[in-house]
């Protein structure tokens, strides 16, 4: 296909250092911060208006949203169930492109993340504020209570509870862990200024370098040693899987909600498969245009390229074709074999008192992805864009439309009564707009928004030009100043040359304890360290299926022998609504093993650690790679190392500098 | 560094961003927070069930002080003399003050604690009582139902004929109505039994139990738990 072959997906003559500095002098000397001002008080003000209504809205009660009637879910429904779709779409793109290994991913898939994480922020609240009660949201969750009561566990309601939490965390994983070095290489680089205006002895040295210490605590003393990305990578992928996973879970499990009614017009089987395709539409969409305000905002063209536009365009295009396909397949079964209500429903959609919800969401989330049928607006930053605002607020109609449309006129004449949208509701809406516009503007103020770690993995191996002259190393003491030895540190321009020189010691090692950094995974370093057969993913599955069999029993236990309660005619032991819970609640716990194995396996956090006494080691997170040996006894064997590296030939593992590391 | 052949200078090692007790303080703020987690959600639970929250075993002050341990206990007057409705309404009611002078127009006329009781009774206006035992408006209860079906008054009251100053024996929460709902057997007393404010379950409750469930028509479980039946 032509995207395989097509350009490379990051500018020519870029190289590890040229990535790091663009990107993150993004976070650290923010260019264009006056624009960002003016946009973050803008987003600061809908934040206003949303703090607004919703003390509005406690004080006032639900019927401020004009549903307090039988349209019962409206907008405060379908602005969540965007959130969510917006939020599960993104998700989706980049666990999957993750999972693929898309080499060119890097520079979508943070900006994806994010979606999928400030989304799921925006769309948390709405749950909890569109209750009566709005204090009591955690009646709907199990825990031992004065009542002596359990949640229904046979209903979508609580499903939903318990996907919004998992969602959550495994969003705020999935994008943490992706985070993880790249927060090291921005510690680094403010490291290496706070330290320049340290001898400067410059005003803000302070500010310097309480900054270069928050990154410090964020990124948990990584070193981007081998055995880090080694388990590092593995756990960036199982968290995408148990994202995946969920994702199918969060989004059927919103349209069996419907589907649990008795409402016509939401028993569509396609349903499940049209609210996925709607979400992951949405969520390119949205991914899209913010994808393409920050290349324009901060001239990233050297790493978002042409071929991302392309490549997002064409997923635009296959959606919104699926999604013509949805639209398409719903109205002619309807037709050919829908019961008279579900027909009634169909010709309310299209020209009832909300037609214009219908129209919008099939013009808005069908029309536009066509454009790309032309490969010039492909790889136009502004057809992007536009394409992708129109398809959410597609989207957005097409919650609206199944929501209201239904529910303003059920089977019971008498509560026909109608609904119009109200002034509250929209501004409830764009009240959370701008708390997701003030967190993502925060994010690319403050944070990588293009992942560095990722591109690097684009750039071609250069071999250094330079190295030690031979028959380096010095007799005497091990070290000069008589302070006790850690070990011995050697630099390299590559990973090859760093592998090349670990595997010359190995042989030898003994007791030496030999490890590599490097910014970016290095899977030949972790070969020659014979490291490769760790695997975190036990833990994870044994995380993932000790919570889903624990939920699962829960369910068990609470339905059919502590709390019985029969109701609408079902078993005490209905064990098929009890999957959906279980399964979400098991990527919950999937992810916090994860976590935990990340950390232990890792010896994770360690903020101060001898590794940073290396000279230079700032560059271990920007162009330059290490190998540490850790002497465990005498420094008898320093001289030894030194000779051996030393007496590698050049570009074959002689070292650019050698340096011996206090304790 | 000892040799270097880059093409940049090397720069000397700057000092280590943190100092080796930050691990320690980083680690410790770590624990914290996640026991934090699990801790806070506990203590939150404990402070809601706790006495300070329920008022269970705080007698609060009252216009006059009454003891129910000397009338009902050292006096033995009935609960029905001065509770009339307990048989027969919803409410057990609370005694006005003719019913205290009835006895108190004879005997401790010129007592200076019950001064505020014939200033209502000359003034024609009710003594305020503290309420002890409160019940949210969505729970429809009923003391009739519960006395002639064998429900005790200290199973929810407690030891009232031992109490000097009256007080709240046990907190009103859904749990403690449905314990005896889910399982009315075990509370289910024979009708002479009621009154006894030291009732206890006497060793042939598992038999008995049973039987007076059956007497009484008393459905447990599926009838009893039905949300209808409290809240309407």
């Amino acid at each position: 296909m032509a995207l395989r072959d097509a350009e490379p997906a990051i500018r020519p003559g870029e190289t590890l250092r040229s990535i790091g500095e663009r990107v993150g002098e993004i976070a650290l000397v923010h260019p264009s911060g006056k624009r960002w001002w003016i946009a973050f008080a803008g987003a600061g003000l809908l934040v206003g208006l949303f703090a607004l209504t919703l003390g509005y809205l406690l004080y006032e009660g639900v019927g401020i949203w004009g549903n307090n009637n039988a349209v019962v879910w409206a907008l405060d429904i379908a602005s969540y169930d965007w959130w969510i779709g917006v939020a599960c779409g993104s998700l989706l793109v980049s666990g999957i492109l993750l999972l693929l290994e898309a080499e060119w991913r890097g520079a979508v898939n943070r900006i994806a993340e994010t979606v999928a994480l400030l989304a799921t922020a925006a769309a948390g609240l709405y749950p909890i504020i569109h209750l009566g009660r709005p204090w009591f949201f955690y009646w709907n969750l199990p825990y031992p209570n004065t009542f002596d009561l359990w949640p229904q566990f046979r209903s979508p309601l609580l499903w939903d509870a318990i996907d919004i939490v998992s969602f959550l965390v495994v969003a705020v994983s999935l994008w943490y862990i992706g985070l993880l070095p790249d927060i090291a290489a921005l510690r680094d680089r403010a490291h290496a200024e706070a330290t320049r205006q340290a001898e400067e002895v410059a005003p803000t040295r302070t500010k310097a370098r309480l900054r270069a210490q928050t990154y410090g605590v964020l990124a948990s003393g990584w070193r981007g040693s081998a055995a880090h990305w080694q388990i590092w990578g593995q756990a960036y992928r199982i968290v995408a899987l148990l994202g995946v996973l969920l994702v199918v879970s969060v989004q059927t499990g919103a349209s069996v909600m419907l589907a649990g009614s008795v409402m016509p017009g939401w028993h569509g089987t396609l349903m499940p498969v049209s609210f996925l395709i709607h979400a992951v539409l949405s969520g390119v969409g949205v991914t899209a245009a913010i994808l393409v305000l920050v290349r324009g905002v901060y001239r990233l063209d050297a790493v978002i390229t042409g071929r991302h536009l392309d490549a997002l365009a064409r997923l635009l295009l296959c959606l919104g074709c699926a999604s013509a396909y949805c639209y398409a397949a719903e109205i002619f079964d309807t037709l050919l074999a829908g019961d008279a209500a579900g027909r009634a429903v169909l010709l309310r959609r299209m020209a009832g008192g909300h037609a214009l919800a219908f129209w919008v969401a099939v013009l808005g989330l069908v029309l536009p992805p066509q454009l790309f049928w032309s490969a010039r607006l492909r790889r136009s930053p502004p057809a992007l864009a536009a394409a992708g605002i129109l398809v959410a607020a597609g989207a957005y109609a097409d919650h609206v439309m199944i929501l209201v449309v239904t529910l303003t006129q059920d089977f019971l004449p008498s509560s026909r009564l109608p609904y119009g949208v109200d002034i509250w509701g929209i501004a409830t809406f764009v009240g959370s707009l701008g708390l997701f516009l003030a967190l993502v503007l925060l994010f690319i103020r403050y944070l990588p928004s293009v992942s560095i770690t990722q591109v690097r993995r684009l750039v071609p191996p250069e071999e250094s030009r330079q190295a030690l002259p031979p028959g380096g190393g010095r007799a005497g003491a091990p070290s000069p100043d008589g302070a006790p030895l850690w070990g011995v540190a050697a630099a390299f321009g590559s990973e090859a040359e760093l592998a090349a020189a670990l595997q010359a010691l190995t042989p030898s090692r003994g007791r030496i304890r030999l490890d590599g950094y490097g910014p970016v995974p290095m899977p030949r370093t972790l070969r020659a360290l014979g490291l490769e057969g760790r695997s975190i993913l036990p833990y994870a599955l044994a995380g993932s299926l000790a919570g889903g069999a624990g939920f699962y029993g829960l369910c068990l236990y609470a339905t059919a022998y502590d709390y019985v309660f029969l109701i609408g005619g079902r078993p005490r032991f209905s064990w098929p609504s009890f999957v959906v819970p279980s399964v979400s609640f098991a990527m919950l716990t999937g992810c916090l093993a994860v976590h935990a194995a990340l950390l232990w396996l890792n010896r994770l956090p360690r903020l101060n650690h001898p590794a940073f006494n290396i000279p230079d080691f700032l560059r271990a997170t920007d162009d330059r790679f290490f190998l540490a040996a850790e002497l465990q006894g005498d420094g008898a064997e320093v001289l030894r190392i030194e000779r051996r590296l030393t007496a590698l030939p050049v570009g074959g593992g002689r070292p650019v500098a050698l340096a011996r590391i206090p304790r | 560094m000892k040799g270097t052949a880059d093409d940049r200078p090397s720069r000397p090692a700057p000092a280590q961003l943190f100092s080796p007790g930050a691990d320690a303080i980083y680690r410790l703020v770590l624990m914290t927070a996640a026991a934090c987690l699990v801790a806070l959600p506990v203590l939150g639970a404990g402070i809601v069930r706790s006495n300070y929250v329920t008022g269970v075993g705080v007698a609060p002050s009252q216009p006059v002080p009454f003891s129910h341990k000397h009338h009902s206990g050292e006096l033995g007057i009935d609960c029905r003399y001065c509770h009339t409705g307990v048989e027969k309404t919803a409410s057990a009611g609370i005694p006005p003050t003719h019913t205290c002078m009835t006895c108190h127009s004879q005997i401790w006329t010129g007592s200076d604690m019950l001064k505020p009781v014939r200033e209502s009774y000359e003034q024609d206006k009710p003594l305020v009582w503290r309420r002890l035992n409160k019940l949210p408006g969505y729970v429809y209860f009923n003391h009739s139902v519960h006395v002639t079906k064998g429900v005790g008054c200290s199973t929810c009251h407690g030891d009232v004929t031992s109490m000097q100053m009256t007080y709240r024996a046990n907190a009103f929460e859904m749990s403690f109505c449905l314990d005896c709902h889910r399982a009315p057997e075990k509370y289910l007393r024979t009708p002479a039994e009621v009154w006894n404010m030291e009732w206890a379950p006497p060793s042939d409750q598992a038999t008995l139990g049973p039987q007076l469930v059956a007497r009484y028509h008393v459905r447990g479980g599926e009838r009893l738990t039905e949300c209808g039946i409290c809240h309407r």
